[in-house]
């Protein structure tokens, strides 16, 4: 039998318009959500556990924060989690994905907690966008401002692409 | 982390993990006396304030709800409040209703959250939350089931579960359909009942031999539990927001870049659950008082470590008034009343679910602020932790290093601090010589 159903994907954004390029992630996940209506927006989050009860039976999750890795500011970078086997990722090290963050439990932790307990997403899927500043005060700077469209097209890749899918 | 010899004992946690924000905790013992507890809070100063400086006055309750991410309804009413009062209006009693109703819904998500996933484990012998599923999976479901329903609440008032965007200064954007807001009727009587059971669950736990002396201070409003209206209450008398705004003065501590507020500038005291349920059990609907009582919890409680059964009979009060709304819902004629903006001051105190939220603001002619102060519940009880912490470590001077840096740390979540709210970690220090 074919599935009919169209899955169900969840876009988080994560951070603070209000801390400069911390808002990347909600204006991108925003966008996204508004490109395919089907998809359900989740945020501005800024505490991995306000994801759960949200997720639940969702196909795919795509989270979306700013990251400051060292990168190039502007960089973009997609890490899929693999939610089966959870594994001590280098994720788990990073502060705001770990164990242990500014907010009690991190994304890989509230993953774990979800699995024990039957409501874990079946993919997750986090976009990163390499930012510049955090301090107070608002605004993207020039190069995430410049990375917002591909980002927004890369979110809206993986949504069209689960729910042709399902 | 643990380091120290006999004579010398220090005893360091880097990071004291569920607790919303950064900061560190060091305790000093000499001859088994502590002389020194100080919770240090590292991250740059309150600057929001100043970032609200030059806006217009209807943006206040949106941009400090974005600001503090973890009680964003408690912002915005607070700052709905404080407009309103500077400009000399009162909502009428639907807009006043939908409000306590939005606030149930951040109580009952808070309180749900901290209580399964940031207390309980501690008393539980766990690590923190995903251990805790693991060994009760059923009893943490109960938990997120909970909190789903206060989101439900949230985004069924309030245009979204996490951020809210419904509200305004004067009300609301637009009133939820009668349809939406009785269809919560079914899922808050759930959520009551578990809510029940979970002051059944926390009650069974073993609480240290702990009392502190407290100074209380909460809303008090005559006829109901107060969240959302009310006046200052402190040593039994009643004070407006503008006063308690005079006396409790903030000071900056160097170790700190958060502010400690004492009354008068010398003496501290604590908001929040343990305050409200002293100064305001009386009040609770039959089911709480009910639920308490059979806890064996009678106010005050001055046993820090009960605080999630405080909470927790919190809890059930906020799904049984969310209902009590719920049923008795009218749409607002208007989802707003009109407010014009005058060159005065406005101050306004709600109860935040970890206690009281002041907002202070001077605004002009123009509806321009020129000026403003937010007074967040943990710069209040920032003291009053550090004196539970001292009174802890006297106690258990007899712990092994590992046990006693679990308690201090699990003293420090009794009160469900903010830290991100009030400035940002905590490690831990235990010098004993």
């Amino acid at each position: 039998m074919i599935d009919t159903r169209t899955a169900k994907v969840v876009v988080a954004g994560f951070g603070s318009e209000y801390r400069h390029d911390d808002g990347v992630g909600t204006l991108v996940a925003e966008r996204a959500v508004a490109q395919v209506s089907t998809s359900h927006f989740v945020g501005s989050l800024s505490d991995p556990l306000d994801l759960l009860g949200e997720w639940n039976g969702a196909d795919l999750v795509i989270v979306v924060d700013a990251i400051h890795s060292g990168a190039p500011v502007g960089t973009l970078q997609t890490i899929e989690i693999d939610v089966e086997n959870l594994s001590c990722t280098a994720l788990d090290a990073e502060s705001g994905a770990g164990e242990s963050s500014t907010h009690g439990l991190g994304l890989v932790a509230v993953l774990r907690l979800a699995r024990a307990i039957n409501q874990a997403p079946r993919r997750l899927v986090i976009i990163g966008i390499e930012g510049e500043r955090f301090d107070l005060g608002e605004g993207l700077s020039a190069s995430v401002e410049a990375a917002v469209p591909e980002a927004v097209a890369r979110v809206v890749e993986f949504i069209k692409e689960a729910q042709s899918c399902a | 982390m643990t380091h120290g010899a006999r004579s010398s004992r220090t005893i360091s946690a880097e990071g004291i993990s569920r607790v919303e924000g950064e900061g560190s905790l060091r305790v000093r013992v000499q001859d088994g006396r502590v002389v020194d507890v100080a919770l240090d809070i590292f991250e740059p100063p309150r600057y929001f304030e100043a970032l609200l400086v030059g806006r217009h006055f209807t943006e206040a309750p949106d941009i400090t709800a974005r600001i503090c991410g973890i009680c964003p309804v408690a912002y915005q009413m607070s700052a709905c409040l404080a407009m309103e009062d500077a400009c000399g209006v009162v909502v009428d009693e639907r807009i006043e209703a939908l409000r306590r109703l939005l606030y149930c819904g951040e109580w009952i998500q808070s309180h749900a959250l901290h209580i399964y996933l940031l207390h309980a484990p501690d008393f539980l012998g766990c690590a923190d939350a995903v251990e805790l599923a693991d060994l009760d999976p059923i009893g943490v479901t109960r938990g997120l089931d909970i909190k789903r329903t206060g989101n439900l609440v949230m985004q069924t008032v309030g245009g979204r579960a996490v951020h809210p965007v419904n509200v305004r200064v004067g009300g609301f954007y637009r009133s939820p359909e009668l349809d939406s807001i009785r269809a919560l009727a079914e899922p808050l009587r759930r959520a009551r009942d578990a809510a029940l059971e979970t002051v059944e669950w926390v009650a069974g736990f073993e609480f240290p031999d702990v009392t502190s002396e407290y100074r209380f201070v909460a809303l008090d409003q005559s006829d109901r539990y107060a969240i959302d209206g009310g006046r200052p209450s402190l040593d039994g008398h009643t004070l407006s927001a503008a006063q308690f705004a005079e006396i409790a003065v903030e000071e900056h501590v160097e170790r700190s870049t958060a502010l400690h507020a004492k009354l008068d500038g010398r003496d501290r005291y604590l908001t929040g659950p343990l305050a409200r349920f002293a100064l305001n059990a009386s009040r609770l609907p039959e089911v709480a008082r009910d639920a308490a009582a059979a806890a064996g919890l009678y106010a005050p409680c001055v046993n820090p470590f009960r605080s999630i059964v405080v909470r927790a009979v919190e809890l059930v009060f906020a799904c049984d008034e969310a209902l009590r709304l719920v049923e008795r819902y009218e749409p607002p004629v208007q989802p707003a009343i009109e407010v014009v903006a005058r060159a005065a001051t406005g101050t306004a105190t709600t109860e935040a679910p970890r206690g009281l939220l002041l907002h202070q603001y001077d605004i002009d002619d123009d509806g321009i602020i020129r000026r403003a102060r937010i007074m967040p519940p943990t710069s209040q009880n920032q003291l009053s932790i550090e004196d539970d912490l001292r009174r802890v470590v006297e106690n258990g001077l007899s712990l092994d290093d590992e046990e006693l840096q679990w308690r201090c740390e699990q003293a420090v979540r009794n009160h469900d601090p903010c830290i991100s709210c009030a400035a940002h970690f905590l490690d831990l220090t235990v010098e004993t010589s």
